[in-house]
């Protein structure tokens, strides 16, 4: 038997995987990444001339799976969900789906030291939004994290990769009862609590005291004890941008005066000069 | 029928199906000799070079320590321990070969031994060359892991060759050991149709009839010797990881 050198075998490695989209309407250019359930290859639609994107099914998984999450997909219509074209089957077996192909980077990587917090928090309510909207239907994600949303090049946001039965997540953003540490089957709080490790990563070094409660709240160890669902989350980081108290982070009376102080500073400034006019007028009276 | 229609022509063979390792333990109670040549086949050359790196042997007592891992290891009840629940495999055989190795090493009372695993047909000789031109910068795992890479692409591409033999596809396996065995330069892909008389949509299409065959066979070595379809699913990925993001 032929020993392989080291520039054949990678050579191998390469293209042994590569999709045959013989028979298909599209040509492969390369790939993009590694899924859960399969990888995503960049290819060009030869009918309609122009880029896609095409999952393809890991070849030890049933062709079910990738059909089950293609459906979830297309039933989930909205700006933050990237929509799918077709589904088909390669001539070796493997299932594929064919999407829109989103120019811009992933989250993990967008991110970066500049980025403003009020951007951080959009970037928190648009991937918020899309899971609200797939809670409406039933459907959960079950592994969210930074890898799975990708910010497009005019800033828009999109949640990908929608998990369907037995998704495992990925641990740093996986509830206790998907890692069967605590009882009860996953739900959407399983959800909830990957917005709150998301959030938890989106925040800087330095974060207000309220964000980090948010977050905390989002991931509490028992689900009953978590925001009831994404929109009260995303409702609190609203709270917290307009300068209001939020749900995670009770107020002493002292902090909520405080607070009240500094959101009508104006209006007291002026009750205060009048009160000082007033009383310098009083004493002017009484020389 | 036309063979040209039949699934892989009309005298192809199938890959045969490969049980898992668990399967194959479970199903006889011990390892059979099929399952156990299976692992042998795939493991004995990135164990030898392991070896041969990390504790600095010679051929001899590399080759040596080789055979005696395995022998050991059908003495000890080596494959009925393995528990996927926690390592695959791979690492625990490497593990395994870990403490085996030390405790001979410290001991220097081996003793050579002689069983029932086939070992005359490997050809320590030949690896020679390869085990002294290992880079000094890798470490000994990265061996192990690049050697079992490359011995099961070449387990594989025999796998292909034997297949294409039998069924009559010469053709495609020439094309392909022309182009994706290339060492050297790969050739053009006009130039290498022209050369076999055929259009470049037909080598297109042959090339990839070959790379799906071959990593069927790929994927039926995985099988025997990994503990069910979630390692085996792992160490594929493991196996063709190409750096890259997760992205869309």
């Amino acid at each position: 038997m032929r020993e392989l050198t080291d520039s054949t075998l990678d050579h191998l490695r390469a293209v042994v995987d590569l999709p045959d989209l013989t028979g298909t309407r599209y040509e492969l250019e390369g790939e993009i990444g590694r899924g859960g359930l399969g990888v995503v290859y960049a290819a060009r639609d030869q009918q309609l001339q122009r880029r896609v994107a095409i999952k393809v099914l890991d070849s030890t998984l049933p062709p079910l799976r990738l059909e089950e999450e293609a459906r979830v997909i297309a039933s989930l219509e909205h700006p933050a969900i990237v929509p799918i074209y077709e589904t088909g089957t390669l001539p070796d077996g493997r299932a594929y789906y064919a999407m829109k192909l989103v120019a811009g980077q992933r989250l993990d990587r967008y991110l970066h030291a500049q980025l403003s917090l009020s951007e951080r928090l959009r970037l928190i309510q648009r991937a918020g939004e899309a899971l609200a909207f797939a809670h409406t239907r039933g459907v959960v994600h079950r592994d969210l994290k930074p890898q799975n949303v990708m910010v497009g090049s005019f800033g828009e946001v999109y949640v990908m990769d929608w998990g369907v039965e037995g998704v495992a997540g990925t641990p740093q953003f996986r509830a206790p009862e998907q890692a069967g540490v605590a009882g009860g089957a996953p739900d959407h709080r399983s959800d909830v609590y990957a917005m709150g490790a998301l959030l938890q990563f989106l925040l800087p070094g330095a974060a207000p005291r309220p964000l980090r409660r948010i977050a905390a709240k989002a991931m509490a160890a028992r689900p009953d004890a978590r925001y009831v669902g994404v929109p009260a989350l995303l409702l609190d980081v609203q709270r917290f941008q307009d300068g209001l108290a939020v749900v995670a982070c009770p107020e002493t009376w002292w902090q909520q005066s405080r607070r009240f102080a500094i959101r009508n500073q104006v209006l007291l400034l002026l009750l205060a000069a009048f009160v000082a006019v007033k009383f310098f007028l009083f004493f002017l009276r009484r020389l | 029928m036309d063979p040209d229609t039949a699934i892989g022509g009309l005298h192809d063979r199938f890959p045969a199906t490969r049980h898992s390792l668990f399967e194959a333990v479970a199903a006889a109670g011990t390892l059979p000799g099929d399952a156990l040549d299976q692992v042998i086949a795939l493991y004995w050359k990135p164990v030898y070079k392991y070896i041969r790196f990390k504790w600095r042997m010679d051929n001899e007592a590399a080759k040596d320590l080789t055979q005696s891992f395995f022998v050991s290891a059908l003495e000890r009840d080596f494959f009925q321990q393995f528990n996927p629940e926690k390592a695959s495999f791979r690492t625990y055989l490497r593990m395994a070969l870990d403490r085996f190795a030390a405790n001979e090493h410290a001991a220097r009372n081996r003793q050579k031994r002689r069983g029932t695993v086939p070992f005359d047909a490997l050809d320590f000789d030949g690896l020679e060359a390869g085990a002294l031109a290992l880079a000094d910068t890798d470490t000994p795992e990265a061996i192990f892991h690049r050697e079992w890479q490359r011995q099961l692409f070449a387990l594989a591409v025999e796998d292909l060759r034997a297949h294409c033999q039998h069924s009559g596809k010469h053709l495609q396996f020439q094309l392909f050991a022309e182009y994706d065995l290339a060492e050297v330069e790969r050739p053009d892909y006009a130039l290498l149709a022209q050369r076999h008389g055929i259009p470049v949509t037909s080598l297109n299409n042959h090339l990839a009839w070959s790379r799906r065959m071959l990593r069927t066979f790929l994927t039926g070595r995985l099988r025997g010797t990994t503990s069910g379809d979630r390692e085996l699913r792992d160490e594929m990925r493991l196996l063709l990881f190409i750096e890259g993001g997760r992205g869309q």
